[in-house]
Order: C-alpha cells, then structure tokens, then sequence
C-alpha cells in the first residue's frame, strides 16, 4: 500500500512548480492588457470632467464592479507568486519553494483577497 | 551583464517597487474611504489628490515601472518559446521599446490639461 503522502510527493509535487510558472505568465499578460485599457480611461481626464466621468459612469454596472473584484484577485496572486519567485531567485528557502507557493500565493492570497473583497462587494455590488 | 540577465535583474527589482506603490494606489483609489469602496471615484477626487506634485511624481514612476514590468515580462515569454534567434529579440525588444513609450506618453498626457 502505497501512502497518500508518497502519491502527492510523486504525482502532485513537480506540478506545482509549473503550475505557478504557467499562471504567473497568463495573470502577467491579463495584467497587462488590463493596463492598456486602464491608462486609456485615465486618459480621459485631459478631456475634462465631463468626460472623465462619463467613462467612469460606463464602469457602474454590478458586472464590471465583480470584474473589478477578479481584477484584485489577479493582482494578489500575481504580486504573492512575485514575491515567492524572488525569495528563490535571491537564494533563501530552496527546499521549501513548494511550501512557499501554498503558504504566501494561496493561503495568504485568500485572505488578503478575502480582507479586499468583501468590503468592494459590499460597497459596490451589494451597495447600490 | 548581458541585456537579458539585465532584464532578468530589472524584472525582479520593479516587480518589487510595484508591490508597495499598488498597495498605495489601491489604497487611494479604491479602499479610503465609503465613496471610493462603492466605486465612486470623480474627476474632483483624482483633481485633489494630483495637485500634489508628489502624487504626481508617485503616479508617473507608477506607470513607467508598471509598463516596464509589463513588456519586459511579455519579451521573456516571447524568448521562452525559443523561436527566434538574436536578431528576432532585437527586433521584439526595439518593438516592445516603441509600444511602450507611445502607452507612457498616452498615459502622462492624461494630466496635461488638469
């Protein structure tokens, strides 16, 4: 009888590693296509008011504040795994890379996430 | 230092410029105060904050580092792919180089008439 711990360290473990690697590069380009829209309502403000706050009025339905909550989440993870990736880079923890990526990217994602979220959904989706 | 360890090296030190300038930003923007949470924010609230040359200078470096980390990142996936060769990265980095001037000056211009 093979033990559930030697089945994850054989079959779960070496995933993990491409797993953040992979979803580092896909939040990454999701970032960046974000800030291409993001800089062009910015832009907006050289328009003047009224048209600064018309397209931030285009920004009020509940579809786009739950998108804005993604957009947090995306964020999270994305910084955490960033953090993950250079405390390896620089050398400390080595051995314990694996134990990093579900100790900082989710556990502590989810509750930065959690700590974000829920005042956002309840402001802007629930609040209106 | 070779140009791709150089960007290897600036990947890792704007990735972590970004961390605490997005905890500012979304601060700010989103998180001070019950308008900003509802997701209210005006041209009168962005107005106050920017009239402070410093938030100004904070969000200008906040972009440029940002656009930086962003192409940067988006030329090491294309290297990752391994299809082109030396000249291909040349061509792709001068590419990436001119997009991200024209989206850095897009962006500053956006408080040129404030």
């Amino acid at each position: 009888m093979i033990s559930p711990r030697i089945l994850v360290r054989t079959y779960l473990s070496p995933l993990i590693g491409t797993t953040a690697w992979f979803l580092q590069r896909v939040t990454g380009l999701l970032l960046l296509f974000y800030l291409l829209l993001h800089v062009e309502t910015v832009h907006q403000l050289s328009a003047g008011p009224a048209a600064f706050d018309r397209a931030m009025a285009a920004f009020k339905n509940p579809l786009f504040r739950l998108l804005e909550i993604g957009l947090l989440g995306v964020v999270i993870l994305h910084a955490l795994n960033g953090i993950r990736i250079m405390v390896i880079d620089f050398g400390v923890a080595t051995r314990h890379q694996k134990r990093l990526f579900w100790g900082l990217a989710v556990i502590a994602g989810t509750l930065i996430f959690i700590a974000g979220a829920v005042p956002l959904f309840l402001h802007s989706v629930m609040g209106r | 230092m070779s140009r791709n360890a150089l960007a290897w090296y600036m990947q890792r030190i704007t990735g972590a410029l970004l961390v605490p300038l997005l905890i500012a930003h979304f601060w700010v923007e989103h998180f001070m105060n019950a308008t900003l949470m509802r997701g209210d924010l005006s041209y009168e609230v962005i107005l106050t904050r920017i009239a402070n040359p410093w938030w100004q200078a904070i969000d200008i470096s906040f972009l440029l580092i940002a656009l930086y980390h962003g192409l940067n990142g988006l030329y090491s996936i294309v290297l990752d792919f391994g299809k082109i060769g030396p000249r291909g990265a040349n061509i792709t980095a001068t590419i990436l180089v001119i997009i991200g001037v024209a989206w850095a000056f897009w962006g500053v211009m956006a408080f040129h008439n404030l």
